[in-house]
C-alpha cells in the first residue's frame, strides 16, 4: 500500500504523484496563498521583509555594495523562475485523473523539478509565517487548529517524497 | 567602499608573475536553516556539483551540525553563479574571499 500513495520514479522517468483528492485540493490553495508573496505583491514579501530575504538572500553578507551589484546582476529572473514553477505546480494539479477519492498524474521530469521548486519555497514561506526558528520549534508538532501549520508538516512529507524519487534519476559521479 | 577584487590599484597593473588579490579564490558557503529538508540539501549539492550521495551527505551533515560549510571553491564569477543556483534552489548560501 505504502507506495501507491506518495511520488515514485518511473521506468520512462517521469514521476508518478499519487494522492488523495483531498490533499490535491489542499494543495490547489497555495499558489494563491504563495505567489503573491513570491512575487512581491503581498505585503509579506515586500522588499526588506524577512520573507523576501529569506527567499531571495544576500550573496555577500558582508558588502552591501557588491551584493547590490550582485541582484542587479541576477534580475527578476530568479523571481520568475520560481514562479514559474508554482504556475507548472498550479496547472498540473488541475490535469491528471481522479478515480475513488484517490489522484494521479504522471508528471515530466521538468513539471516534478518544478513541484519541488513548488513545494519547497512554500515550506520556505509558510514556515516565516508560523514562526519556525530553531530546529527545536519542530517539536511542537502540526496544531491541528492551524491548517498552515498541518500543510507546513504534509508538505515536509511531501517534498521528502519528491527528493526520493528525483535522487533516483541522478547519476552517479564515475 | 568598493567590492574586493575590483579595486583600481588591484586591477591597474596586471602582473603575472605577482600574486595579486584577484587571484586569491572564493569560496561558496551554504548556511544552515531550520527548514531546509536535509534530504533537499543533499539532493541539490548533488544536482548542481555532481556530487556522489556520500560526499553530498557529508557536506549536508557539516551544514547541519556546524552551521556552515564550503561548498566550492574558486574565481570570483564562478562562484558567483554557483551561489545564484543555491539561491534559485532556495538555499542560503553567500560567497567570501578566503
Amino acid at each position: 500500500m505504502g507506495r501507491l500513495h506518495g511520488v515514485r520514479r518511473l521506468e520512462d522517468g517521469r514521476i508518478r504523484v499519487r494522492l488523495s483528492t483531498r490533499e490535491q485540493d489542499a494543495l490547489r490553495m497555495l499558489p494563491g496563498q504563495i505567489l503573491p508573496i513570491l512575487l512581491g505583491d503581498h505585503e509579506l514579501g515586500a522588499p526588506g521583509s524577512p520573507i523576501r530575504e529569506r527567499l531571495f538572500p544576500s550573496a555577500y553578507a558582508n558588502d552591501p555594495l557588491a551584493d547590490m551589484e550582485f541582484r542587479e546582476m541576477v534580475g527578476d529572473g530568479i523571481v520568475n523562475t520560481r514562479a514559474d514553477a508554482f504556475r507548472t505546480f498550479a496547472r498540473t494539479l488541475d490535469q491528471g485523473a481522479a478515480r475513488r477519492f484517490v489522484w494521479t498524474i504522471d508528471l515530466t521530469p521538468e513539471e516534478a523539478s518544478a513541484w519541488l521548486s513548488a513545494v519547497n519555497d512554500a515550506r520556505l514561506t509558510l514556515a516565516m509565517i508560523v514562526g519556525i526558528k530553531s530546529e527545536d520549534d519542530w517539536e511542537r508538532g502540526p496544531d491541528p487548529r492551524d491548517p498552515r501549520r498541518v500543510m507546513l508538516y504534509y508538505l515536509g512529507w511531501l517534498e521528502d517524497e519528491f527528493v526520493t524519487a528525483l535522487m533516483g534519476g541522478l547519476k552517479e559521479p564515475l | 567602499m568598493a567590492a574586493p577584487g575590483i579595486a583600481p590599484q588591484r586591477t591597474d597593473q596586471p602582473d603575472a608573475d605577482q600574486w595579486t588579490e584577484r587571484d586569491r579564490p572564493w569560496s561558496v558557503i551554504v548556511w544552515n536553516d531550520p527548514v531546509t529538508l536535509m534530504s533537499y540539501v543533499v539532493f541539490v549539492l548533488r544536482k548542481l556539483f555532481g556530487h556522489d550521495e556520500q560526499t553530498a551527505t557529508r557536506l549536508m551533515l557539516r551544514v547541519h551540525h556546524e552551521g556552515k560549510a564550503v561548498v566550492a571553491q574558486g574565481p570570483r564569477e564562478k562562484a558567483e553563479m554557483d551561489v545564484f543556483r543555491l539561491h534559485a534552489h532556495g538555499l542560503q548560501a553567500t560567497m567570501a574571499q578566503d
